[in-house]
């Protein structure tokens, strides 16, 4: 059977030795940066990028995605104790969560978030797993109209759905698709937009950008917030042990949440963040008692835990069966397999079969080393949240410098770093999202390229794109969002 | 009455972005035709979408307040200075002197810290940029500075 092949082959790359390795150092790390507030996963994933062009393609994709899942693991704990979010992703785990350590339950909160984290992981990999090979078998009827229909309803799918001003979203979408145009055509070889700078020639780097946007901006705004926070009281295994009973209390909201998770995971547009929002919101529809809510409800913190851990696994079926990343963070990763050589889409699964479970496997293994590290090791991910930031972030400074050199040698990309931070702090400023532009950059030369196929293939009739049954239903939904929000903006403005 | 000043920039600024790229790719590149887009096609259609939407985020602003947002100059000058020395200076002065200074001059906006502490970050990030990317990962890079 095709898929037994693909597992057996998969376990042989998953077992690698390197692979294990970097999957192991991509949790670790992933886990430390999510503990620590001020400095995200995007950042983290920017950072170690530079470091990856050493290692094989598995190897650095599986260390990547173990960074992602494993800085959503330790995102809850500073979440927990001390009201401060490590990641935007664990930002609902505050509302419970931190209420339940004020009643002396940070134990139990804790370790429901891991547990529900695992649940959430490992069936969000099921799930990856099971749907992948069925949407690859649909994506091959796709044509340039359909992926470029779908790529434009993403866009406007993250920008409208989820926290922030809509129009603001749109234009960091549309100025990161302007970005993606820099640099030579592949179409017609022209030179676009670079004003004579030979280094501009094959585009904005996207290491550079990233780490401008994330790693400069976000410690640019850090070092004053960052050190007025608290710190957290010591916490040991045995205070994390759960109490007779408590233990199924969290199973019915980590499977509710892992759905959650899975669905807004697969769906273009919206990411874990959200995800983690509305599994918040289902558990406090379905509790019989929602008044406990906000005052430390332990299925406040299980459902968003499990949901933001699916949502960041299954990301990666659109994101590796059509090549198209669902949210920002998925966007980098597929720069980030290009970079490596490995071409994301509908044939993927049948060329690189050992990659693709290589990963599903990596992904298991990866999430089992988490709840290793995180329940018998918690006292040490707690004690972390001593380190001041102003003891960290000059290094940060100096890996985000080192590591942009290191990708090809060009001084002029760390100066870009700095330009580039400047834009991503004023952007910050004027709270204009950057992840947003992130994923306009990534999508916008596969977007351009596919609107001139699709118009080649149309005979210069834009009616291709509704002609088409696939295309016809992004560009419906697409209409109907922006209406919807349209609609929306207008009656809270009438509302006053 | 503050206005929303942050909005109201932020929105002209998109616009005026998205009037130059439209400017400039009509003018300098190849606009083709429906069925066969030239170069310049995208980025004019971008940037006419890119203005409209700056217009709309910027107009409404001018009719609501908001709250300023203060700017943090000393550490966005210290870190932003810290990344251009080390750009301008890794290749002339090698890597070993380029990073204890960026790292100097990024603590400068550190909280709470004495020069002791300066000097201590400095030795111990230089010597982990060392041992991560010239000694582990072979960065073929200058230590020290270049004689010529």
């Amino acid at each position: 059977m095709f898929a037994m092949d693909g597992i057996a082959a998969g376990l042989g790359v998953a077992l690698t030795p390197s692979v294990l390795l970097y999957s192991l150092l991509g949790v670790c790390l992933g886990n430390f940066i999510g503990v620590l507030p001020g400095i995200g996963a995007m950042a983290a994933i920017a950072l170690l990028l530079p470091i990856t062009y050493h290692i094989g393609p598995e190897a650095a994709i599986a260390m990547l995605a173990g960074v992602y899942y494993g800085a959503q693991y330790g995102g809850a704990v500073a979440s927990i104790l001390l009201r401060l979010p490590g990641t935007p992703q664990s930002a609902v785990t505050v509302l419970d969560g931190y209420p339940m350590a004020r009643k002396g339950r940070a134990g139990l909160a804790l370790f429901a978030s891991m547990i529900s984290s695992f649940i959430g992981g490992m069936l969000g990999i099921a799930v990856l797993a099971l749907l992948a090979p069925v949407l690859a078998g649909w994506a091959t009827a796709f044509g340039a109209a359909d992926y470029a229909a779908m790529m434009v309803l993403g866009l406007v799918a993250a920008s409208t759905i989820g926290a922030g001003a809509p129009l603001k979203a749109l234009a960091m979408v549309v100025l990161g698709l302007i970005l993606g145009t820099v640099g030579t055509d592949v179409n017609s070889g022209a030179q676009r937009f670079i004003f004579g700078t030979p280094q501009l020639m094959d585009g904005i780097n996207l290491v550079a950008l990233a780490m401008g946007l994330f790693g400069v901006a976000e410690v640019i705004g850090n070092i004053r917030a960052a050190d007025r926070q608290g710190t957290p009281e010591p916490m040991g295994f045995r205070q994390m042990l759960p109490r007779p009973g408590e233990m199924r209390t969290l199973i019915a909201p980590s499977l509710r949440g892992t759905a959650v998770g899975s669905f807004f995971g697969v769906l273009p547009g919206t990411g874990s963040t959200l995800s983690s929002f509305m599994a918040y919101a289902v558990e406090r529809r379905v509790s019989r008692t929602p008044e406990r809510f906000g005052e430390g409800a332990v299925e406040g913190v299980a459902g968003p835990e499990a949901a933001n851990n699916a949502a960041a696994i299954t990301a990666f079926v659109p994101t590796l069966t059509l090549g198209i990343p669902g949210d920002p963070i998925m966007a980098l990763m597929l720069g980030a397999m290009v970079i490596h050589g490995i071409q994301p889409g509908p044939m993927m699964l049948e060329a690189q079969p050992a990659m693709f479970w290589g990963l599903v496997i990596s992904f298991g293994i990866g999430n089992l080393i988490l709840l290793i590290l995180n329940v018998p090791l918690i006292s040490i991910w707690v004690s972390m949240l001593r380190i001041p930031f102003h003891w960290l972030y000059p290094a940060i400074i100096v890996f985000v410098c080192l590591g942009v050199y290191s990708v090809r040698g060009s001084s002029f990309d760390v100066l870009a770093v700095a330009v580039i931070g400047a834009a991503g702090y004023a952007l910050a400023l004027a709270r204009f999202s950057p992840a947003l532009l992130l994923l306009g950059f990534v999508l916008g030369p596969l977007i351009e390229t596919n609107l001139r196929r699709a118009m080649l293939v149309g005979r210069g009739d834009p009616m291709i794109f509704l002609e088409r049954p696939i295309s016809a239903i992004f560009v419906a939904a697409t209409v109907a969002l922006l209406g919807w929000t349209a609609w929306s903006a207008w009656k809270a403005r009438r509302r006053g | 009455m503050r206005r929303d000043w942050h909005d109201f920039w932020g929105g002209t600024a998109m616009a005026a972005i998205g009037l130059g790229v439209a400017g400039w790719a009509a003018a300098q590149y190849d606009l083709g035709t429906l069925r066969r887009m030239g170069p310049g096609f995208f980025p004019l259609g971008l940037g006419l979408v890119l203005a409209l939407i700056g217009a709309g985020i910027a107009v409404p602003a001018l009719a609501r307040t908001g709250t300023p947002q203060p700017i943090a100059w000393r550490e966005s000058g210290a870190i932003l200075g810290a990344i251009v020395v080390f750009g301008l200076g890794l290749e002339r002065f090698g890597l070993i002197p380029t990073t204890a200074a960026a790292v100097l001059i990024a603590t400068l906006p550190a909280p709470r810290s004495g020069l002791v502490w300066r000097i201590g970050v400095t030795l111990a990030v230089t010597a982990i940029a060392w041992a991560i990317f010239s000694a582990g990962l072979r960065m073929t890079v200058p230590l020290w500075p270049v004689g010529r």
